[in-house]
């Protein structure tokens, strides 16, 4: 029964299980983000892990970088072949009914689901001052070319959220209360929607 | 941001031990808390059948670690095929990439899981690259 029960999947930023795949100075945790994995977990959701495509290009001593900079066709190329390596195992999720959601990393200029970090003019010598990027309401590269992926394979799209890591400064609790109004609130909406189909 | 917390060491997963069936999980560690517990962060491997791009792209992943100073070990599962880790292809990928394989540890769902979760604790604490590795790169 178990085998054909409807799953809850969620779609997992690399860095969110395995810290050591942040920038440095980026790693707020050994290894898990653990407030992720217990939210998700008491939840009943599977975890899939996406690929970090940051680690992959640039390597695991790169500069930080801001979405400008990484908005290049090769970066997108290599996002892009990520994307197909991982699409077909969420597309199997979507296909038999599971419920998927991803939780990507708000600021991260890959990763970002509601936010990015933005700097048009960095580039050259890597000697800027402390916290001179912005904050802005967008997807990263990486996160656009996955949707853009799942979409070529007529999939709908998936609902997501971020963990706000990379947004400066970092606020464990406020992120976690955030993470669990965005899965409580699935849930409701979930029930609402039981609720009325047993009405009919 | 002028701290950095990372672990420094790491574990391939199999898809098995990430989300185990409801019927398995009494009788599995919770590997997740474990490596949590051991500051290690974790690689997922996806569950059986043919993943060649992604296996590659993992492969990728683990050779750019090895070769700047983490310790990446694997966690498998006795009497899975390939231990869960698709190990064949994945051994392959990593020898091309001129990768030490990473030492692994199998888990037994037939021991009681409080013994195999100790044996895990203990694999995963006694586990790091030699000290003059550490100090080479973890600045």
């Amino acid at each position: 029964m178990e085998k054909n029960a409807r799953r809850k999947v969620a779609l997992v930023a690399n860095c969110l299980l395995n810290q050591n795949a942040k920038v440095c100075q980026g790693a707020n945790y050994p290894g898990l983000v653990n407030p992720v994995v217990e939210a998700l977990r008491n939840r009943g959701y599977q975890l899939l892990q996406l690929p970090c495509p940051e680690l992959a290009f640039a390597g695991v001593r790169r500069w930080w970088a801001v979405y400008e900079q990484y908005d290049t066709p090769a970066y997108r190329a290599h996002c892009r072949r990520l994307a197909q390596a991982i699409a077909p195992l969420i597309e199997q999720h979507l296909r038999r009914g599971d419920e998927v959601i991803l939780i990507g990393l708000d600021g991260s200029p890959s990763t970002g689901v509601r936010f990015t970090s933005s700097k048009p003019d960095w580039g050259g010598r890597p000697n800027r001052p402390e916290d001179d990027w912005e904050i802005v309401p967008r997807r990263g590269i990486w996160i656009e070319e996955l949707e853009a992926e799942l979409a070529r394979r007529g999939l709908p799209p998936v609902p997501a959220t971020g963990w706000a890591l990379d947004m400066g400064r970092y606020d464990e609790a406020g992120s976690r209360r955030d993470l669990e109004q965005f899965l409580d609130g699935r849930e409701s909406a979930a029930g609402r929607r039981r609720g009325k189909s047993a009405a009919k | 941001m002028n701290t950095d917390s990372r672990g420094w060491r790491m574990a391939l997963v199999p898809d098995s031990l990430m989300n185990p069936p409801q019927r398995a999980r009494a009788a599995l560690p919770d590997v997740l808390g474990i490596l949590e517990t051991n500051g290690y962060g974790l690689l997922h491997l996806p569950p059986p059948g043919k993943h060649a791009l992604l296996l590659a792209v993992i492969a990728d992943q683990v050779a750019e670690y090895a070769h700047h100073g983490y310790a990446v070990a694997a966690i498998g599962v006795h009497g899975e095929p390939r231990d869960g880790l698709h190990w064949r292809r994945l051994t392959a990928l990593l020898r091309h990439r001129g990768v030490t394989l990473p030492p692994r540890h199998l888990i037994r769902a037939d021991v009681a899981a409080a013994v195999e979760r100790q044996r895990l604790a203990d694999f995963l604490a006694g586990y790091d690259l030699p000290p003059e590795e550490q100090r080479r790169w973890r600045v």
